[in-house]
């Protein structure tokens, strides 16, 4: 019987440690975590709307939008108490040496959500994927300005993000919705460059 | 142990006289005399910047002056900091003749007639015509002086020897593989001239050896982990992005995003090369670098 309960107890202990180890994190990490699979999980849902390979659905569009806005802003810098770094986590240490871009990456995320379920109607710059911007000097951004100084939107796109900064709210709510889909997606990556560790 | 002397003597001896001639050893050629009659048109050139990885390589995202250079690179063999491109006659380029800058770019050599490290991928870009050449030119030549200091590396014995570089550049440096093939598409060898060359996917996508050779012959594309800082590449042969999920149409739209096919953004370096650069390719810029991914040799 003895043996039957110590071999129980350790069973249980490799499986709660086998649990833990699949898992990862714990606690708060867990929690933004969860956000971030969250995001990636409405990101995945959504691209082939923006790519134009679906047909367009603003409603799908806004509860991405609502995904985003729920896990960004504060919602997610409160997740990112200080000394919550190391493993598991894959947030690199930059994250509260460098905090107040970090945080304003994570308010600028929530602003784009918030403009797109209003941008959610104007639908799709780009009818379908493919080829369509004319010439190679076609897109805008950084030829818009003429130089490679130029003007502010070259400087926010060598920033990577920090454009929206420049437009007001209307300007951004009146942008086609795939538009502010970039926006966002170049958030995220502009922030996983700077604050998240190379996954194994 | 007087043979050993004499060993070791014999050692230094030749050491010193291959120092010599590796110092002495001439490399890079002269530019045609056409380059400084062609007129460049700065926003080509501003858009081959871009694709080259100039802007993302030469701005410190810490706030930097585009092209002011102070982006820290660690390799295993020392640290290097970009250096200032902006128009400033003492820290960047401002001194500098058009000639001396197709040296720079193409063949990787200072107007001291200095072999730079490879971390600047100047190998890339080898193929760049004299039009080309004069349209970057142009658009360097827009760039405000900015006095940012441009830093030394700071390079491990035998490494902070130059010269050793020529042994290096003899070893390893190759031509990019940009020619077009006939029987492709007009896109595809687009594609092809920008991988190849411009955009140099290979400098962190090819395995490199103990030297920070690429091992182009037996590992192209096959991932890193050798990136500047100890970061890591995948592979991105056809079989490799295939079985990672990707399409041509995913891969286009992952280098304007960022976005990857399981819905996840990049980050550390890719995040940088799509934010940085590839972002302002054109459509059809990126839908030709895809097809030529996704369909290579």
């Amino acid at each position: 019987m003895k043996t039957t309960n110590v071999t129980l107890v350790l069973l249980a202990s490799i499986t709660a440690g086998v649990a833990l180890a699949h898992s990862g994190a714990t606690g708060v990490v867990k929690e933004r975590m969860d956000g971030m699979a969250a995001m990636q999980k409405a990101v995945k849902a959504v691209t082939p709307i923006m790519r134009g390979q679906v047909e367009y659905d603003a409603d799908a569009v806004r509860s991405f939008a609502a995904a985003v806005e729920m896990h960004s802003g504060e919602a997610m810098t409160k997740l990112f108490p200080e000394g919550t770094g190391g493993k598991p986590s894959e947030a690199k240490d930059q994250v509260w040496s460098d905090w107040e871009e970090f945080e304003s990456l994570a308010m600028n995320l929530e602003t784009l959500g918030k403009t797109l379920s209003e941008a959610a109607n104007n639908g799709l710059a780009v009818q379908a994927s493919g080829g369509t911007s004319g010439s190679m000097m076609g897109t805008g951004n950084m030829m818009g300005s003429g130089t490679m100084m130029g003007g502010n939107s070259a400087m926010g796109g060598m920033m990577g993000q920090s454009s929206d900064g420049m437009m007001d709210a209307d300007m951004l709510a009146s942008m086609p919705a795939d538009m502010l889909f970039t926006r966002i997606s170049q958030t995220c990556s502009a922030c996983h460059s700077k604050y998240r560790l190379e996954s194994n | 142990m007087r043979r050993l002397f004499l060993g070791t003597g014999a050692i230094a001896v030749s050491a010193a006289i291959g120092f010599v001639v590796l110092t002495v050893w001439p490399i890079g050629a002269t530019p045609s005399p056409e380059l400084a009659n062609l007129t460049g048109d700065v926003n080509r050139g501003a858009y081959l910047a871009r694709a080259s990885g100039c802007i993302a390589c030469h701005t410190n995202p810490e706030g930097g002056a585009p092209l002011a250079g102070g982006v820290e690179l660690d390799t295993p063999f020392g640290t290097v900091y970009s250096p200032n491109l902006t128009t400033d006659p003492e820290q960047g380029i401002g001194n500098w003749t058009v000639e001396q800058f197709a040296v720079a770019v193409r063949q990787g050599i200072s107007p001291a007639g200095e072999p730079y490290y490879p971390a600047f991928t100047y190998s890339f870009y080898a193929d760049f015509t004299d039009q080309e050449v004069a349209d970057l030119w142009a658009a360097f030549q827009t760039l405000p002086a900015v006095e940012t200091p441009s830093r030394a590396p700071e390079m491990a014995f035998p490494f902070n020897q130059r010269a050793g570089l020529k042994l290096w550049r003899a070893l390893f440096q190759f031509d990019p593989l940009t020619e077009p093939v006939e029987g492709k598409s007009d896109s595809w060898n687009r594609g092809k001239w920008l991988v190849e060359g411009a955009t140099h996917c290979a400098a962190c996508h090819t395995t490199r050896n103990l030297l920070g050779g690429r091992k182009v012959a037996t590992a192209k594309f096959a991932g890193s982990d050798m990136l500047p800082g100890g970061g890591k590449a995948p592979p991105i042969d056809t079989t490799s992005l295939v079985q990672e999920g990707w399409d041509a149409g995913s891969l286009a739209y992952a280098l304007k995003t960022g976005i990857t096919p399981s819905g996840d953004a990049f980050g550390n370096a890719m995040g940088e090369v799509v934010l940085f650069g590839t972002q302002f390719l054109s459509t059809e810029d990126l839908d030709a670098m895809a097809e030529y991914l996704m369909d290579q040799p």
